[in-house]
C-alpha cells in the first residue's frame, strides 16, 4: 500500500464515527423529513397516509397561524439580535479594558448559559411573576406601578427576549472578547500617537476589524433567533393571545400535539429558507463590508 | 491507596452489582410485568404508588411498575412510544382524549371486563360516563374517576361575609345573586383603594368558561358533528365571565392571581378541578371548603373529564390477564385513589360511607348529573386553543363574546372539514 493511499484510508477511519453518526441522526431524519413534507402523514390516521405533493406547503401559505408565528419570531429575531450584539459587543469591551480580574468576570458571565433553558426560563418566570415576582417588588420598592411582564401582549416578547439575552449573553461576549484581543496593541499605540481619540479608536480600528468574527456573531445569532422555542414557550406558553408563539413551537404542535406529521415538516422546510435566506443575505451583506 | 487496591476494589463493586442484578433479574423472571404509565406527577401519584405496592404484595405472580410524566409530554410519548409498539401494557388516558387514542387504533377491546362472572358491572357507572368509552358496542378503556370542576371557598372569608349555615359553618353561595354578593363583601380594599383580596378569581381560563357551558345550555357541536362555539348559551356563558371583569369583581387579565392566588389567602373562591384538592391539603393553615359551581345560568352544570384505564392491544393472554386483574383493582379499590382528590367512576364507591367523609370529594360528587365532558373529537387540541383565544380576546376586551365566539367557530369549521377530508382520503 502506498503511503498516500495509506493516508487516505487512515482519514476515512478516523471521520467514520462522525460520519455514521451524521448520516444516522442528521442525514437521515432530513431525508425523512423532506418526504414527509410532501405526504399527509397523521399518526392517528394511518390508513389514510399519502402522497400530496406541494399541498403541505401551499395550505401553509394560506394558513394565518403559521404567519402569525412567523411574525412573533421574526419580531424576536428583530429585538435580540441587535441587543445580543450590542450588549456583547460592550462586555466584550469592559471587560477587554479590565486589567484585573477578568477571567472572574468572563467566567461569571459565561454562567447562564452553562444553564439548562428549562432552568432558566423557569426561573425568569419566577422573577416575571407579577404579585409575587423580584421585579414587581423592586419596582414597587422604588415606587412604580408594577408591570405585567408576561401577561401583557406588548410586554410578553420583550420580556422572552431579555430572558434570552441573560442567558447567552456571555457565549456571545466571550467570543468577541477574543477577537479584540487578537487585534494588535501596536495598531492602538500608533494610533493614538498620531492623536486618535477614544471614538476614533473604537471607529476605525476596533470595530472595521472585528467585523469577520461580527459577521460570524451575527449570523449564528440569528439562526438561533428563528430557532427560538424553549424560552418563549417556557416563559408563555406561546401567549398572551399567541404573541409570543415562534414558529418552531407551532411546528412543535402541529408535529407532536396534533399528530400532522407531514404539515409539520414542510412547516420546517419553509422556516429552514426562511433562515436561509436570511443568514445568506446577511453574510452577503457583512462580507462585502469587511472586504 | 495503591493501584492494584483500587482494582481489585472496583472488581468486587463490579462482581456485587453483578450479583445484585442477576438476582433482581431472577426474582423478578418468573413474574408478568406490566408497565403502567400515567401523568400523575403531583400528589395523586404517591396514591397510585402505594395501590400499586398493594397489588404487588396481593398478586406476587405479577410486577406492576409504574411511570409518571407530565401530561404536556405525556401524550406525544405515549403516542410515539404505541406506534413504535413499545406502548406501556396499561395506560391512563383522559376521555376528552379517546377519540384520537381509538382512531389511531391503539385502545384493546376491554368488553371482556364488563362480561363474565368477574366482571365490573356496568350499572355501577353512570351512562354518560360509560358511555365515554364506549365506541359502538366495544368498551376501550374503564373510567376510574370523574374530576368535575367545582367551587372553592376560603371558609373564614364566607364565615366574615356572613355566609353560614344554620351550625354555624362556612357556607358557598348557590346561585348567582348570592355569588355576586359573596364577590363583593369579600373584596378589600387597599389605602390606595384598589383591591387588596379578591372575592373571585377566574384560575385557567378556559376550564371556566367551559364549566358555565352547560349551565347556559350551550354546546360545542350540533349534531352533525359541525362546529357551534358561537351558539346562544356559550355567548351568555362568556358574556357572564366578560361581566364579572367589567364589574372589577376578578383581578385584570395582567394579574397573575388565580389559584396561587387562592392559596395566598388574597383570592376567596375560585374554580377549579377537583384534582387541585392534593394541593390545598398540603397547606396547614387554609381553611377551605368546596362545593358545586353555583347557578349562575339556567341551571346547575360543569365541565368535567375522567381517567380512563386502557389496555395495549398486543399483548399475550397470561399479560392481558394480569393486566385485567389491575385494572380491575384500581376500580374496585377506588376509594383510595378518591383520597387523591378526586371522585371515583363507581356508583357504589361514592354512595360508600367512606366517601361521604371527604367533604370536597363529596360536594364536587354532587355534580355528576348535571356534568359535560369536552366533546368527542379528534381535533380536541385545536378545539381548545380556539376557546383559550376566544376566552382571552373577550377577558382582555378585545372583542365581544359573540364576536370571538364566531371567529373560533369559523376555526374549528375549517379543522372539522379538514380532519374529515384527510380522513377519508384513501392512499
Amino acid at each position: 500500500m502506498t503511503y498516500t493511499r495509506k493516508r487516505g484510508m487512515d482519514a476515512w477511519l478516523f471521520m467514520t464515527p462522525y460520519t455514521l453518526s451524521f448520516a444516522a441522526f442528521i442525514l437521515v431524519p432530513v431525508l425523512v423529513s423532506l418526504t414527509l413534507a410532501f405526504m399527509q402523514f397523521d399518526l392517528t390516521s394511518r390508513n389514510s397516509i399519502q402522497f400530496v405533493g406541494t399541498r403541505n406547503f401551499s395550505d401553509a401559505l394560506k394558513d394565518d397561524y403559521f404567519w402569525q408565528a412567523l411574525k412573533a419570531t421574526l419580531f424576536f429575531v428583530v429585538l435580540m439580535v441587535p441587543c445580543m450584539i450590542t450588549t456583547g459587543l460592550a462586555m466584550a469591551f469592559g471587560m477587554n479594558a479590565m486589567t484585573r480580574g477578568r477571567n472572574t468576570v468572563r467566567a461569571l458571565l459565561f454562567l447562564p448559559g452553562m444553564l439548562n433553558v428549562a432552568v432558566a426560563s423557569i426561573l425568569w418566570g419566577w422573577f416575571y411573576n407579577g404579585e409575587f415576582g423580584l421585579f414587581n417588588y423592586l419596582l414597587k420598592g422604588w415606587g412604580f406601578a408594577p408591570k405585567p411582564w408576561l401577561s401583557d401582549r406588548s410586554w410578553a416578547m420583550p420580556s422572552a427576549v431579555g430572558m434570552n439575552l441573560w442567558w447567552a449573553v456571555g457565549g456571545t461576549s466571550v467570543v468577541l472578547l477574543a477577537a479584540l484581543q487578537q487585534i494588535p496593541r501596536s495598531i492602538f499605540e500608533a494610533a493614538v500617537l498620531d492623536g486618535a481619540g477614544n471614538s476614533a479608536l473604537l471607529n476605525r480600528i476596533s470595530l472595521p476589524l472585528l467585523r469577520p468574527v461580527m459577521l460570524f456573531v451575527v449570523v449564528t445569532n440569528t439562526i438561533a433567533g428563528f430557532q427560538v422555542f424553549g424560552p418563549t414557550f417556557l416563559l408563555t406558553r406561546g401567549g398572551p393571545e399567541l404573541s409570543t408563539r415562534a414558529l418552531v413551537q407551532y411546528i412543535y404542535e402541529t408535529a407532536f400535539n396534533n399528530y400532522r406529521l407531514g404539515y409539520g415538516a414542510a412547516m420546517s422546510w419553509l422556516l429552514f429558507a426562511v433562515v436561509a435566506t436570511f443568514a445568506l443575505v446577511q453574510y452577503r451583506f457583512l462580507k462585502r463590508s469587511v472586504a | 491507596m495503591g493501584a492494584k487496591t483500587s482494582l481489585f476494589l472496583l472488581a468486587l463493586l463490579a462482581v456485587i452489582l453483578g450479583f445484585a442484578r442477576s438476582d433482581f433479574s431472577v426474582s423478578s423472571h418468573h413474574k408478568l410485568h406490566i408497565d403502567f404509565w400515567n401523568g400523575w406527577t403531583g400528589p395523586d401519584g404517591r396514591v397510585a404508588l402505594e395501590m400499586i405496592r398493594q397489588f404487588n404484595q396481593e398478586n406476587p405472580d405479577v410486577e406492576v411498575s409504574m411511570q409518571r410524566m407530565e401530561w404536556g409530554t405525556y401524550y406525544n410519548k405515549l403516542m410515539v412510544a404505541e406506534v413504535d409498539g413499545r406502548g406501556p401494557a396499561v395506560f391512563v388516558i383522559h376521555a376528552s382524549t379517546l377519540p384520537r387514542m381509538e382512531q389511531a387504533g391503539f385502545l384493546a377491546d376491554v368488553r371482556d371486563m364488563f362480561e363474565g362472572p368477574r366482571a365490573l358491572p356496568t350499572s355501577d357507572f353512570d351512562d354518560y360516563v360509560l358511555n365515554q368509552v364506549k365506541y359502538d358496542q366495544t368498551y376501550v378503556g374503564v373510567p376510574l374517576d370523574i374530576h368535575p370542576q367545582g367551587l372553592y371557598c376560603n371558609a373564614d372569608m364566607l364565615k366574615q361575609a356572613g355566609f353560614v349555615d344554620a351550625n354555624g359553618n362556612a357556607r358557598a353561595p348557590e346561585n348567582k345573586e348570592e355569588f355576586v354578593r359573596a364577590i363583593k363583601s369579600m373584596q378589600k380594599l387597599d389605602a390606595s383603594g384598589h383591591p387588596d383580596t379578591w372575592g373571585f378569581a377566574l384560575t385557567l381560563w378556559r376550564n371556566n368558561f367551559q364549566a358555565l357551558i352547560p349551565q347556559f345550555d350551550g354546546r360545542y357541536m350540533d349534531e352533525s358533528g359541525n362546529a357551534d362555539l358561537d351558539c346562544k348559551g356559550n355567548v351568555e356563558a362568556l358574556e357572564f365571565l366578560s361581566s364579572l371583569e367589567k364589574q372589577h369583581l376578578v383581578p385584570p387579565p395582567e394579574n397573575g392571581l388565580g389559584w396561587v392566588g387562592y392559596r395566598q389567602k388574597k383570592v376567596a373562591m375560585v374554580w377549579d378541578g377537583v384534582y387541585m384538592l392534593g394541593d390545598l391539603k398540603r397547606l396547614e393553615d387554609m381553611p377551605y371548603i368546596g362545593a358545586p359551581i353555583p347557578v349562575l345560568g339556567h341551571h346547575a352544570g360543569t365541565m368535567a373529564d375522567s381517567h380512563v384505564l386502557c389496555i395495549q392491544k398486543t399483548m399475550s393472554p397470561e399479560r392481558r390477564d394480569a393486566a385485567e386483574r389491575f385494572i380491575r383493582f384500581l376500580s374496585e379499590h377506588s376509594i383510595q385513589w378518591a383520597g387523591a382528590g378526586q371522585v371515583p367512576a363507581r356508583k357504589s364507591v361514592r354512595n360508600s360511607a367512606e366517601f361521604a367523609k371527604m367533604p370536597v370529594q363529596y360536594a364536587f360528587s354532587k355534580q355528576i348529573p348535571t356534568m359535560m365532558y369536552p366533546p368527542r373529537t379528534h381535533i380536541l387540541f385545536e378545539l381548545s386553543l380556539e376557546i383559550d383565544l376566544a376566552v382571552e380576546k373577550v377577558m382582555r376586551g378585545r372583542a365581544t363574546p359573540d364576536e370571538a365566539l364566531k371567529v373560533a367557530n369559523k376555526n374549528c369549521q375549517t379543522f372539522i372539514d379538514r380532519d374529515r377530508r384527510e380522513r377519508q382520503a384513501k392512499p
